[in-house]
């Protein structure tokens, strides 16, 4: 048990039996009274969130989470499938309760998973990752200047718009968070 | 410059009273910053870093100063470090004489306007909408405060919106709840929004206006409190009667937790309160809205959170 003002983005609380992720706190104390704390908090198996509002010396149920490091393989339309690096365990993953990442995980790369005894909680996805861009028109002449943009797709299948002069193969760094093109890598 | 030409010009008396006060007025919910005063000829003495200057200054008004502002640094301990918190900050207090509350309301906004940065828009500078929170409440959470003015039936209502409610919980912590979780985040944003007419429940030193609500009212600038206004209590045997109650709480609230209990000064009951209204308004949060900012620390070079590293 933990009270509630300890509560903080991260935090893995266990509310009617479900596993759900501190995604938002905030601290209110009203004028007159006692301090309060508003969560919101979000189901990593259902992706259902919930705005939570308690007081700050109020009572929450914490949890044990932990992080290990698993190969992602494939998917199969419906799971990721994850092997443990350690023991070589395969794990799968139901693909709607992260939607999207079958775009932005490589196959073969190593990810760190937060885990609450054998469920997945979360998977942890760098903020900056460099892709290969596998599919992208070059660019008409005269539109290399700046500003002007393109569609691309990446190796993961992630369309992003990127400058006019990337050319196919060349890779690009991306913000994972707002799948937007950050800059070009040389290597 | 301009908050102090505000009010000097409309001939109200800038006062500069104690930051470190030997005895406080009793209030439960504020845990106070406490040091000592060393006098090798003399016994120590505790003193108390202020949490708000309202007792120095209603000590003023009573003793005939008229209306009066005052720009202080507040203290107040254990509160969390978050975006709209810092242990020290700015508090803007002024008190008008013979006003109510709703012509605070007027002066208040003319205030922002004339003193907002340039940068500021209308969430600032606008007209307030003016709102009861028995609207606010109606409006964001769907049911007739005058109806639940018993823990029993808000309760129910707490519950059926989902709110987990703890057993011995009292009637105004189960009204902040269902306010802090359905009311404050949907409060309109373009301009300033002032509630006004809190429930009479929420003990505090403003006058009751009927059975069930009190003349005090709270601005709220992109959905954070900024302000909050009372038609001051002039009654002495309900303020004292407050504050015996408010002692009380406190004790027993600090028996529990073994906590010390700070010096109170029951003496301040007794003062000849004038006829008057007390805006508060917290000057780093108005900072924060008038350049557009989310977090209190871009407003303050040297935050808490900075100076801790957390």
């Amino acid at each position: 048990m933990i009270k509630a003002g300890q509560i903080e983005k991260g935090t893995a609380l266990l509310i009617k039996g479900q596993p759900f992720l501190c995604i938002e706190r905030e601290f209110v104390n009203p004028g007159k009274g006692s301090a309060f704390v508003r969560l919101k908090l979000k189901s990593p198996a259902t992706g259902q969130t919930l705005s939570e509002t308690m007081k700050s010396q109020d009572n929450a149920e914490d949890i044990t989470i932990e992080d290990r490091d698993f190969q992602y393989l494939y998917n199969d339309g419906e799971n990721f499938s994850f092997m443990n690096t350690e023991n070589y365990e395969q794990i799968e993953v139901p693909m709607k309760s992260f939607e999207g990442y079958e775009f932005l995980m490589k196959e073969g790369e190593s990810y760190r998973l937060t885990m609450w005894e054998e469920q997945v909680l979360d998977i942890q996805i760098p903020s900056k990752v460099v892709y290969v861009v596998t599919e992208t028109e070059d660019a008409a002449r005269g539109d290399t200047v700046q500003g002007v943009t393109k569609d691309a797709v990446l190796e993961t299948g992630l369309k992003i718009r990127v400058p006019g002069f990337i050319k196919q193969g060349e890779k690009v760094r991306v913000n994972t968070e707002t799948k937007e093109y950050i800059e070009r890598v040389n290597s | 410059m301009n908050i102090r030409k505000f009010f000097l010009e409309r001939g109200y008396l800038e006062v500069f009273t104690p930051t470190l006060s030997d005895s406080l007025i009793p209030e439960p919910t504020i845990k106070n910053f406490e040091t000592e005063f060393i006098n090798e000829f003399m016994e120590n003495r505790k003193l108390y870093l202020i949490p708000s200057p309202e007792i120095f200054m209603k000590r003023m008004i009573a003793s005939g100063s008229g209306s009066l502002f005052q720009i202080s640094q507040c203290f107040r301990n254990a509160e969390q470090l978050g975006r709209v918190h810092n242990p020290e900050f700015t508090m803007l207090e002024y008190y008008t004489m013979d006003y109510t509350e709703e012509d605070s309301i007027g002066l208040t906004h003319e205030f922002l306007k004339e003193t907002a940065l340039p940068e500021a828009g209308e969430s600032v500078t606008g007209k307030p909408i003016i709102m009861s929170v028995k609207e606010a409440v109606a409006t964001y959470s769907h049911f007739d405060l005058d109806k639940t003015q018993d823990v029993k039936a808000l309760r129910e209502e707490a519950e059926k919106r989902g709110h987990h409610i703890l057993d011995e919980e009292s009637w105004d912590d189960t009204f902040n709840r269902i306010f802090i979780s359905d009311v404050e985040p949907n409060l309109p944003k373009e301009r300033p929004v002032i509630l006004t007419d809190y429930p009479e429940q929420i003990d505090c030193l403003a006058k009751k206006k009927n059975d069930f609500y009190r003349a005090r009212w709270e601005m709220y600038i992109n959905g954070i409190e900024v302000a909050n206004c009372y038609k001051e209590e002039t009654d002495k045997e309900r303020t004292r009667e407050y504050y015996l109650k408010e002692f009380d709480k406190l004790r027993k609230e600090r028996e529990n937790s073994g906590e010390v209990i700070p010096n109170i000064d029951l003496s301040f009951c007794d003062i000849d309160m004038k006829e008057s209204s007390g805006v508060a308004i917290g000057l780093d949060r108005l900072l924060m809205a008038e350049t557009g900012k989310n977090d209190i620390e871009d407003v303050l070079p040297f935050s808490f959170r900075k100076m801790l590293d957390v």
